[in-house]
C-alpha cells in the first residue's frame, strides 16, 4: 500500500484559501468542489484529490500547515480510505469541478 | 495552431478518451484562465513520469497555465528532465537535438511569422541548466546576440539530474555531487548577466514558490517576444533526487534558497515596458506624470 494525500472537508470548506492546488506538482490532481461544504452548511467549497494521480510527495501537507497554517491535509494509506476522488468519476463544470466518490481500492 | 485542433473530429466524439473530452470541453483554450482558478479546469499539462514532488514539474505546470494563447503556442525542448512533463501537454512540442534548442526556436519562429504575419504565434524553449549553459550555451547565445524574438526559460536545478548528478555550469563551487565527489571548482554561471549583455528584452529571476508571481513573468516574457526582442527566464526549480530534499520540504527549500540566492529580480527594458503599457495595458509600465518636487521653489 502506499500513502495519497486525503483533505478534510470540514476544514477546507471553512477556509478556502486553494493554496494546495496552486502548488501540488502534479496536473489535475487536487482539484475544487464550489458546493462541497455547502451541504454541510459550511462558507466555501472544498479541494479534494483525484487519488489515481497523487504521487504522495506530501508538498500540498507542508504548504498546507506552514502557508495557509490550516491543517487541514494529512497523508493516509490509501486502503484506509473508505471512499475517495477518482479521475475517472469527475466532472468539469463552469469555474468548478464535482466528483462522485468512490471506493479507491479495486478487490 | 488554432483553435480548429482543439475540437473533434465528426463522428468521432464519443470514442475518444475522458481526457481528451475534458480538454475539449473545459480545457483553457480561447479562454483567459489563471493561476488562482487552478483546480477547476482542465489543465494543459497530463499525467507525466517526473518524480514525487518535482519543483521542476510544478514550475512547468504553472509556466504553462501561464500562457496568454496556449492555443498558439509550442514549446521546444532538448534532453533533461523537463522535456518529460512539457511533451505531456496538450500544446506542439518540438524536441531539439541536445543544445540546438535555441536554434530550432529561431527558426520556428522566423516560420512562424513568415507564414501568419501579425497573428501572434509565440514559441517557447523550456530547458534545463545543462542543455541550455553547457551544451547549448554557443546557440542560446548567439540566438539572443542575433535579436530572435522568442521566449527561453531555463530549468535551473543546478545539476545534470537525468543522468545521475553531474556538475553543470549552473551548480554552486563547492556542491558534492553523486558524479561530482571532489566538489565543484568554480562559480556558478551568471546566465542573467549575460542574457542583459546579449540584449535581451526582459529577464528574470524566478522560484516557483509563488505562483502569482510566476504567472505575471511568464505572461510578460512571452508579449514582449512577440515584437521587442529576446526574453528570458531563469527559475530554479530543486532536484529533490539529487540533492536529497524530502518531498515535503521541496517548497521550505525554495523559499531558502531564494532568500539565500536566488532573489526575484526583474530586467525589462524601455522598449519593452512602453510595448506592455501601450499594446496591452500594463499600468505598472506607464510614464510616471512630472511630480510637484520637479517645479523649482521660487
Amino acid at each position: 500500500m502506499y500513502l495519497v494525500a486525503d483533505i478534510s472537508v470540514e476544514i477546507c470548506a471553512a477556509t478556502s484559501c486553494r493554496l494546495c492546488t496552486q502548488f501540488c506538482p502534479e496536473a489535475n490532481t487536487i482539484l475544487y468542489n464550489n458546493d462541497a461544504g455547502k451541504e454541510k452548511g459550511l462558507k466555501y467549497g472544498s479541494a479534494y484529490v483525484a487519488v489515481d494521480r497523487c504521487k504522495g510527495c506530501a508538498q500540498c501537507v507542508w504548504v498546507c500547515d506552514n502557508m495557509a497554517k490550516h491543517h487541514a491535509i494529512k497523508m493516509i494509506m490509501i486502503d484506509q480510505l473508505p471512499k475517495a476522488a477518482l479521475t475517472d468519476n469527475v466532472t468539469y463544470g463552469e469555474k468548478t469541478t464535482t466528483v462522485q466518490l468512490a471506493s479507491p481500492v479495486i478487490g | 495552431m488554432s483553435l480548429d485542433y482543439v475540437k473533434f473530429s465528426t463522428g468521432f466524439e464519443k470514442f475518444m478518451p475522458k481526457e481528451y473530452r475534458d480538454m475539449v470541453e473545459h480545457g483553457p483554450f480561447g479562454k483567459k484562465v489563471t493561476v488562482s482558478q487552478m483546480g477547476s479546469f482542465k489543465e494543459i499539462l497530463e499525467e507525466h513520469p517526473m518524480c514525487a514532488g518535482c519543483a521542476m514539474t510544478l514550475f512547468i505546470r504553472l509556466a504553462i497555465i501561464s500562457f496568454p494563447n496556449p492555443e498558439d503556442t509550442i514549446t521546444v525542448g532538448t534532453a533533461g528532465c523537463g522535456r518529460l512533463a512539457i511533451s505531456q501537454a496538450a500544446i506542439p512540442f518540438v524536441y531539439g537535438n541536445y543544445g540546438d534548442q535555441n536554434g530550432v526556436a529561431s527558426g520556428l519562429a522566423r516560420g512562424l511569422r513568415l507564414r501568419f504575419g501579425d497573428k501572434p504565434k509565440d514559441v517557447v524553449v523550456m530547458v534545463g541548466d545543462g542543455g541550455m549553459a553547457d551544451i547549448g550555451f554557443s546557440g542560446t547565445l548567439h540566438s539572443w546576440f542575433r535579436k530572435e524574438k522568442f521566449t527561453t526559460i531555463m530549468l535551473d536545478n543546478e545539476v545534470y539530474g537525468n543522468t545521475g548528478g553531474q556538475e553543470s555550469g549552473m551548480t554552486n563551487r563547492g556542491a558534492v555531487l553523486k558524479m561530482a565527489p571532489l566538489g565543484k571548482k568554480f562559480e556558478k554561471m551568471d546566465m542573467v548577466g549575460m542574457a542583459k549583455i546579449a540584449g535581451c528584452a526582459y529577464v528574470a529571476t524566478v522560484v516557483p514558490n509563488n505562483p502569482r508571481r510566476v504567472e505575471s513573468v511568464i505572461k510578460k516574457a512571452v508579449l514582449i517576444a512577440r515584437e521587442v526582442g529576446p526574453t528570458y527566464i531563469q527559475a530554479y526549480t530543486s532536484c529533490n533526487i539529487e540533492y536529497a530534499i524530502p518531498t515535503d520540504k521541496v517548497m521550505e527549500d525554495a523559499k531558502t534558497v531564494e532568500d539565500d540566492r536566488y532573489k526575484f529580480a526583474e530586467y525589462i527594458t524601455d522598449d519593452a515596458k512602453q510595448y506592455l503599457s501601450e499594446r496591452y495595458g500594463y499600468k505598472e509600465f506607464l510614464p510616471k506624470p512630472a511630480t510637484a518636487a520637479a517645479i523649482p521653489q521660487a
